[in-house]
């Protein structure tokens, strides 16, 4: 046993002292991700962290503070829509930071939600306002959109994001932390090293892997504005809404659910939250199966949801076909307009419960 | 218990503590019984899971030493009957229908290589080859041995008593090699094959994608491109399960068989298979193809047949070894590509030596060239027919019609040229660094340096894994 005992120690000092000096070499080359005040995860393939749901897991840290915080959750149309400067500009007096992670149906949105709540203090989470984006392809099925060959079972991106560093661990009850959530600062700085490398293997491989997978194009402000749709890309955009819905007729409960106890969450901190009803072409809404059917679910809840104090509905804007560049996307030139429209809902929304009692006392 | 995760790694860290707390060798036998009830365990959630498992073994059980009792050839036909019979209606294989199917999910994993292990042991019992009788702690420890229980090795039962029986002896150069040893499979697993998996995976999505209409050629290379791909993940991915269980072997006083040797050195199709999976060609040779030329040799007597007899030995043996891999049709599609693999090179060797004599075509064999071509020509067949393990029937029908005969032939015959060249560019770079490669051993020879590049690898394993976040399935445990 000593022999082993003896080769175990050489192997893990050898291990730590190797990767002191890769982490020491890290930071020294490439310093920490500088991502701004304000977050935006539209920005991650700018930084060191890639991808929307890493940058969201990763940078969150700097939401534990006492100012007031408009934060922005939902899938792309969400970040393509509310571009966070033009948020920010229309709110100067908060914070606005855009967390949405495209590809996000209900259940992710309330797992940004619990990851911003978690590393922020009890006063912290008094200031946020969370601005929810709905639309009908948010209320996918969990079984649909994440039980997929490409991942564990039943796993989101930000679960991915959860295990992929060993932050949390997997268990029989879903993701248990290993490092507590206060700590995810020294966290971030002790994986610095993998996030250089990840970065740089993937800048290096990036053409190689275009030949691999079918990525979609990266298209310009110019090109989403110009952008005209004929009849057999809305066909094409209507299949895959479809499919990416699992060819359901109905929407199920459980994401509506999902929803109202992500809101009761929020108020029960003190919290705001703005429901947006996403507005989609009149082409989309009236070739998807299931828009009736969002529609008759999430009007009477918003109804509800409207009557409690702290919560906010803006229904859907006023918008034309000729607004989007595809089935779910406006372009670029309405956005600017669309900042506005939502800037006068948050900020003529009701304070928070918490805030009044906070300001009474 | 994934090979590949974190529980395994304290699972066989307690196993080895254990071990070596307790090196005497019934020590050792305690210790490795329990590990292998929780390793089993570690796959099922209720014991009537892994009651199909305990029936067929002590099913086999009995009937090993019934048959060792009596020696009986008609024994030895029974039982191999009933175990086979046994393992085809729980393995569910597809032909079977419904009929006979159990009507709970339970234990299949490792299965194959159970029966193996009997059936070997009814056969040596049957023919005097087992001294005494086989204790139950022994017979379990030898066919549910976690360090073979998922896919091999087959190692030989004589050969796992004798070493059960022998004290842990260990310095620090054998721990450390087994460090080592551990070290480079998981660098294999999660590593190259994890990289491999990955480039397999958005290939054979490309390939299969209905809407997409590729031109032939782009189809062509898209297929080859797959096939490599697998081959390569496949390989690393068994081998490399291999390096970590006789690594972590050797730490427990056990000698598992080695079950690779270079197989892309291989320079034909024969040579590969005593490359590759050794221990199952291996157990293939002994039960199967050894006993079936005697048979054939005994009823056709004339000498001018006995060279092609051993094309018909060959054909079945690697046509049951290939169907031995999957339950549905497409495995028999596998089994007869592996069986004409192996007839028509038995068949072009006799040819070839009738028309030139054996020295010339030794001779003929020995030029680089012919070389590189003949090992193009091996992995190309093997890497195409191993499609059939990745497809299913109508996709494997789909790209054969789609392909035709001519996009197939193209396929062996350029991706043959392309590993011909490889391998022959690979051997000249590997001859250049040769004289270096001395120098680096001795400077890599001191603790410390050699410590830090067994931490190299486990940071380089890491980091890969930090990049994808599913590590590989071990590929060998579903067959």
């Amino acid at each position: 046993m000593k022999l082993i005992l003896k080769q175990t120690t050489l192997l893990i000092g050898a291990m730590v002292a190797l990767y002191g000096v890769a982490l020491a070499l890290s930071l020294l080359l490439v310093p920490q991700a500088q991502i701004g005040q304000r977050l935006d995860a539209g920005l991650a393939t700018q930084s060191l962290y890639m991808t929307e749901p890493k940058y969201v897991f990763l940078a969150r840290g700097q939401l534990n503070s006492t100012s007031d915080k408009v934060v922005l959750v939902g899938a792309s149309n969400m970040q393509a829509g509310f571009r966070q400067a033009q948020v920010q500009a229309q709110l100067p007096q908060v914070e606005v930071h855009n967390l949405s992670v495209g590809g996000s149906n209900i259940t992710q949105v309330g797992q940004i939600v619990d990851l911003v709540r978690e590393i922020q203090s009890p006063e912290a989470r008094r200031h946020n306002t969370f601005v929810i984006g709905l639309w009908y392809g948010l209320f996918a099925d969990d079984k649909t959109r994440w039980y997929t060959d490409d991942r564990h079972a039943g796993d989101t991106d930000i679960d991915i994001e959860r295990y992929r560093y060993g932050f949390y661990r997997r268990t029989a009850h879903g993701p248990a932390p290993v490092l507590p959530p206060e700590h995810l600062g020294w966290g971030v700085t002790l994986i610095h090293p993998y996030l250089v490398l990840d970065r740089t293997a993937r800048d290096l491989t990036r053409s190689l892997r275009s030949h691999l997978a079918a990525k979609p194009k990266v298209i310009t402000d110019e090109q989403r504005n110009a952008a005209v749709l004929n009849e057999a890309d809305k066909r094409k955009y209507l299949a895959f809404w479809r499919k990416s819905m699992g060819s359901a007729q109905t929407l199920s409960d459980a994401p509506f659910l999902v929803l109202e106890h992500t809101v009761e969450r929020i108020l029960a901190d003190g919290g705001r939250v703005v429901l947006v009803d996403m507005p989609i072409p009149v082409w989309h809404a009236q070739g998807a199966v299931l828009q009736a059917d969002y529609a008759h679910r999430v009007h009477p809840l918003l109804d509800r949801l409207q009557t409690r104090p702290g919560v906010t509905v803006v229904p859907a804007f006023d918008s034309t076909d000729d607004d989007f560049s595809d089935e779910v996307h406006p372009k670029p030139r309405v956005t600017n307009l669309w900042a506005q429209r939502l800037a006068s809902a948050v900020a003529a929304g009701p304070v928070p419960p918490a805030a009044q009692s906070a300001s009474m006392n | 218990m994934a090979f590949t995760s974190l529980t395994f790694i304290a699972f066989i860290t307690a196993v080895v503590l254990l071990t070596s707390a307790m090196p005497s060798p019934r020590g050792r036998s305690g210790v490795l019984f329990v590990a292998n009830l929780v390793f089993i365990g570690s796959y099922v959630t209720s014991v009537e899971q892994v009651a199909p498992l305990a029936a067929f073994l002590l099913l086999c059980f009995v009937l090993i030493e019934v048959v060792r009792r009596s020696r009986s050839s008609a024994m030895l036909v029974f039982g191999l009957a009933v175990a086979v019979c046994t393992f085809i209606v729980l393995k569910k294989f597809s032909f079977l229908g419904d009929a006979l199917i159990l009507p709970f999910p339970y234990l299949i994993v490792g299965l194959s290589y159970i029966l193996f292990r009997v059936l070997h042991l009814m056969i040596d019992a049957q023919q005097g080859e087992l001294d005494r009788p086989v204790a139950p702690l022994q017979f379990f420890n030898y066919t549910c041995n976690f360090l073979a229980f998922n896919a091999g090795p087959i190692q030989r039962y004589q050969d796992h008593d004798a070493n059960s029986r022998q004290p842990l002896l260990l310095d620090e150069e054998k721990v450390y090699r087994a460090f080592a040893r551990v070290v480079k499979g998981f660098v294999k697993v999660g590593v190259v094959s994890a990289i491999f998996n990955y480039l397999f995976e958005n290939m054979s999505a490309r390939l299969l994608d209905p809407a997409a209409q590729p031109a032939l050629p782009v189809l062509g290379a898209m297929m080859v491109a797959a096939a490599v791909f697998y081959t390569v993940y496949l390989y690393a991915n068994f081998a490399g399960y291999m390096d970590i269980v006789i690594g972590v072997g050797w730490l427990i006083g056990q000698d598992v068989p080695e079950n690779f040797n270079r197989p892309f050195l291989a320079r034909n199709f024969l040579d590969f298979w005593s490359r590759w999976h050794m221990t199952l060609s291996d157990w293939f040779k002994t039960y199967l193809f050894n006993p079936l030329l005697k048979t054939l040799a005994t009823r056709i007597t004339s000498p001018k047949s006995a060279p092609y007899l051993a094309v018909i030995a060959f054909f079945v043996t690697f046509l049951i070894m290939g169907v031995w891999h999957g339950t549905t049709t497409v495995f028999v599609v596998y089994g007869l590509l592996m069986g004409a693999g192996a007839s028509i090179n038995k068949l072009w060797q006799v040819a070839i030596t009738q028309r030139v004599g054996k020295k010339r075509y030794k001779a003929i064999g020995e030029k680089p060239l012919a070389i590189g071509l003949a090992r193009g020509m091996t992995l190309a067949y093997f890497a195409l027919a191993l499609s059939c393990l990745w497809l299913d029937m109508p996709q494997l029908s789909d790209l054969v019609q789609r392909l035709g005969a001519f996009g197939l032939l193209a396929c062996y015959g350029g991706l043959s040229l392309a590993a011909g060249i490889a391998f022959l560019a690979w051997d000249a770079v590997t001859n250049l660094y040769q004289p270096m490669r001395r120098d680096v051993t001795s400077v890599s020879n001191g603790v410390i340096t050699r410590n830090l590049g067994l931490a190299l690898q486990i940071l380089l394993v890491l980091t890969v894994a930090s990049f994808f976040h599913k590590a590989p399935e071990f590929v060998y445990r579903a067959f």
